[in-house]
Parts: C-alpha cells; sequence; structure tokens
C-alpha cells in the first residue's frame, strides 16, 4: 500500500515536471512573443481609419482633438483595446485570488496552484503585450494623423516670396480703400448727383448681419482657441503639440515593453525554479526509496535471530 | 450640314464652359476702367455729355473697386493680371485714389500716366 502510494506520488511529480518544463518553455517563448507580437497582431481586425484629413483641418483646434478621439472610440481598435482591458483586469483579480490560494495550501496541492499561479501570469503577460500592440497601433496612426493635418495647414500658407508680396500689396490696398471708403461716399453717393448703389446698399446690410454671425461664432465655446499650460496657441502649434504627445506616448511604451520583457523573464525564472524544487524532492524521495531497499538495510533480519 | 453641326457643338461647348461665360471681379474692373477711359478721351461727345458718363462711370467704377478688394478668389492669386492690378493703386482703383487725393477722376489719371498742366503748356507744336 505505501509502495503504491509511493509510485503515485513520484507519477504525481513526473507529471507536475513535465508541466513546468512547459511551463519554463512558454515562459521563455513569451519573452520573443513580447517582441515579436506586431505581424501576429496585424492580421486581426483592430483598426482605425480616421476621418478625412481636409474635414479635420477646417476643424477648431480645441474641437480638433475631441473629434479625433471621438472618431478612434467608433473603431475597432478601440474596441480591441477595451476588450483586453477588461481581460487583463479579470486576469489581474485571478492573479490575486491564486496568491492568496498558494500562501494558504501545502503539499501538491500547493505546488499544482504555484503552477497555475505560473501559467496565469503568463497569459497576464501576454494580454498586457497585446494591449501594447494595439496602444501601439493606435498611437501611430494618430501621429500620421496629426502629421496630415500639419500638412493641411501648411499648404494653406503662402509657398513662395511673390505670393506672400502679392499678398502683402493686396493687404495694403484693402486698408487705403477702406481709409477713403467714407470719403468716398460722401463725395460720390452723398453729393445728390447719384444715389447709392444697390451694391453699397446691399453690402452694408449683409456686412451687419455678418459681424454679427461672426461675434457669436468668436463667442461660441466649441470655436474657442486651444490652450496649452492655460495659454491660447494657433491651431497649428496646438497640432504640433498633440503629435508630440501621441510620440512621447510612443516612447513610453517602447519603456514598457522593457517591463514586459522583464516579467516575462521573471515568469519564466519562476517556473525554472519551481521545476528545480520539484526535481530536488522527487530525488529526495527516490534516495530513501534506495535506502529501504539497499541490503544493509536488511542485515538486521540475519544477525538477530 | 457638316458645317452646320460643327459650328453647332462649337458654341454647345463654349457654353459649357464656366470660365469662359464668367468675367472675374478685375476683369470687370478694367473693362469698366477702360469705358470710362474712353468716355474720357474721346473726341466724339461734348463737354456735358462726357461729364455725365464719367459720374455714372465713376460710381460704377467705385462699386467694382470695392468688389475687387473684397473677393476671396483674389487673394493670393499670384497671375499677371492680378500683380500688375496691384502693382498700381492709383491706376487700378482710379475712383477711389482720385477721391483720396481730392482730384477729378481726368486729372487724377492723366497724373498717374504723366501728363500735367505745366507739361502741357510747355509743349509746342513742331513737324516729326
Amino acid at each position: 500500500m505505501n509502495r503504491i502510494n509511493t509510485t503515485n506520488c513520484r507519477q504525481d511529480a513526473r507529471r507536475s515536471s513535465r508541466l513546468l518544463a512547459a511551463t519554463v518553455a512558454s515562459g521563455f517563448s513569451l519573452c520573443f512573443f513580447v517582441a515579436a507580437l506586431s505581424p501576429a497582431l496585424a492580421e486581426e481586425q483592430a483598426v482605425w481609419r480616421p476621418a478625412p484629413t481636409e474635414r479635420l483641418v477646417k476643424l477648431p483646434g480645441a474641437y480638433l482633438k475631441k473629434a479625433i478621439e471621438r472618431d478612434f472610440s467608433e473603431s475597432g481598435l478601440a474596441d480591441a483595446i477595451g476588450d483586453r482591458d477588461a481581460r487583463i483586469a479579470l486576469k489581474a483579480k485571478t492573479l490575486a485570488d491564486l496568491r492568496d490560494a498558494v500562501d494558504e495550501a501545502e503539499g501538491e496541492v500547493r505546488t499544482e496552484l504555484r503552477h497555475q499561479f505560473l501559467a496565469e501570469k503568463r497569459e497576464y503577460v501576454k494580454l498586457l503585450g497585446e494591449r501594447q500592440e494595439l496602444q501601439r497601433k493606435q498611437l501611430r496612426t494618430k501621429i500620421r494623423v496629426y502629421e496630415r493635418i500639419l500638412r493641411g495647414l501648411e499648404r494653406k500658407a503662402p509657398a513662395n516670396e511673390a505670393t506672400q508680396q502679392l499678398l502683402r500689396k493686396q493687404e495694403e490696398a484693402r486698408e487705403r480703400l477702406e481709409r477713403s471708403t467714407l470719403n468716398v461716399d460722401l463725395k460720390v453717393f452723398g453729393s445728390g448727383v447719384g444715389k447709392e448703389s444697390k451694391y453699397s446698399r446691399e453690402y452694408q446690410k449683409n456686412l451687419g448681419a455678418i459681424q454679427g454671425l461672426m461675434t457669436a461664432l468668436k463667442d461660441h465655446p466649441m470655436n474657442a482657441e486651444a490652450e496649452l499650460d492655460g495659454q491660447q496657441v494657433g491651431k497649428k502649434e496646438y497640432v504640433r503639440q498633440l503629435a508630440a504627445n501621441a510620440e512621447s506616448g510612443m516612447a513610453l511604451l517602447d519603456q514598457e515593453d522593457t517591463i514586459l520583457g522583464y516579467m516575462a523573464k521573471l515568469v519564466a525564472l519562476d517556473a525554472m525554479a519551481l521545476a528545480e524544487n520539484l526535481d530536488e524532492d522527487l530525488a529526495e524521495e527516490l534516495d530513501a526509496e534506495d535506502e529501504t531497499m539497499s541490503v544493509s538495510s536488511a542485515i538486521g533480519f540475519f544477525i538477530n535471530r | 450640314m457638316g458645317t452646320t453641326l460643327k459650328t453647332t457643338f462649337l458654341a454647345l461647348a463654349v457654353l459649357a464652359l464656366p470660365g469662359a461665360a464668367m468675367a472675374g471681379s478685375l476683369e470687370n474692373l478694367e473693362r469698366e476702367r477702360a469705358i470710362l477711359l474712353e468716355a474720357m478721351l474721346t473726341p466724339a461727345v461734348d463737354g456735358g455729355e462726357r461729364l455725365d458718363k464719367l459720374a455714372i462711370g465713376k460710381r460704377r467704377l467705385v462699386d467694382l473697386e470695392r468688389i475687387l478688394l473684397r473677393d476671396k478668389s483674389v487673394v493670393g492669386k499670384n497671375t499677371p493680371q492680378v500683380r500688375k492690378a496691384f502693382e498700381n493703386y492709383d491706376l487700378t482703383f482710379l475712383a477711389h485714389a482720385s477721391v483720396e487725393k481730392n482730384l477729378s477722376l481726368t486729372d487724377h489719371w492723366l497724373e498717374q500716366v504723366g501728363v500735367s498742366t505745366h507739361s502741357l503748356m510747355s509743349t509746342r507744336v513742331g513737324r516729326r
């Protein structure tokens, strides 16, 4: 009976050892997985195709970021990130429960739970890696969008010196004409020789309406100038800052990749340590068994008649 | 028959071109200014008629000059016509510039092209 129990224990230990060997192998493969995750995820349907840049360029600065965020939240990529977030939260809860269970368990159950804990940690790191890759995809797309918007804004600016010179002259002419408008009205239309033209009358009427609308537009909260550190900035400057923020997000993701790599390595090392412990226990058991079966242990039967 | 058909097609093609049918604010101003200068210089009309024509032309010119300067399609349009128009404000915006300088339209134009009372008085009749 005792021998049967010993054999069962040995089989369990071997099975655990095999499982741990698999965990060690998968732990190491996880390190590579974290590094080479992108091609696998590229196959997924988690994509974000932002709205055309032409439309975004026309939006007020303060609203631009919100529009891009809203566009993203409606994409498959946002769904995928949300899904990973939920799974990561659940996995973290499982890990906490398992850690408590390991602390309370003993013997074979404890070994089994430790193994399960390692497997769950591996899954957790894998999920974190997937989320990292999806977030990288999001940031890359965001940077592309901001760069396109910036190019669009730069296209609106005059291209060469000749055009700028022409614009200056046109501005000067406009100012000069505006200065003389009242005088011209008085002398040409106020002299009694001829009444004000239809264009002039309608223009003044429309101008009043336009000015009223422009004031309303200027005061509209959705048309407010974008702010950076409490200071109002132009649209170009604001978009440049948003692109820089996205770039810094990418840099942080790279750093977090290193953390993930270390986490995966620790999982692999934990698995190796556990396997080593089990092998030692097995070796001790075998040694003990060998001792009971040795020739010298039965010598008493022969000496004491 | 063939010629008639070709002419019809050609006429339809010309009508279909939007740009060809619609003159810009600058073209309108140039045309009106040319008409005004013709009225100013032509010997075919007497003094009273010339003054009437100039008064009507000036009012029309005031509107067209304002339309041109408020025309957004001209802003930064770097074409030879637009460049030339804005190189000399006094000649392009004749009506506004003449009021600004407190001169009659004719006097202002003559001054801009380099003809003054003094230069006319100092000329003498001769044979080339």
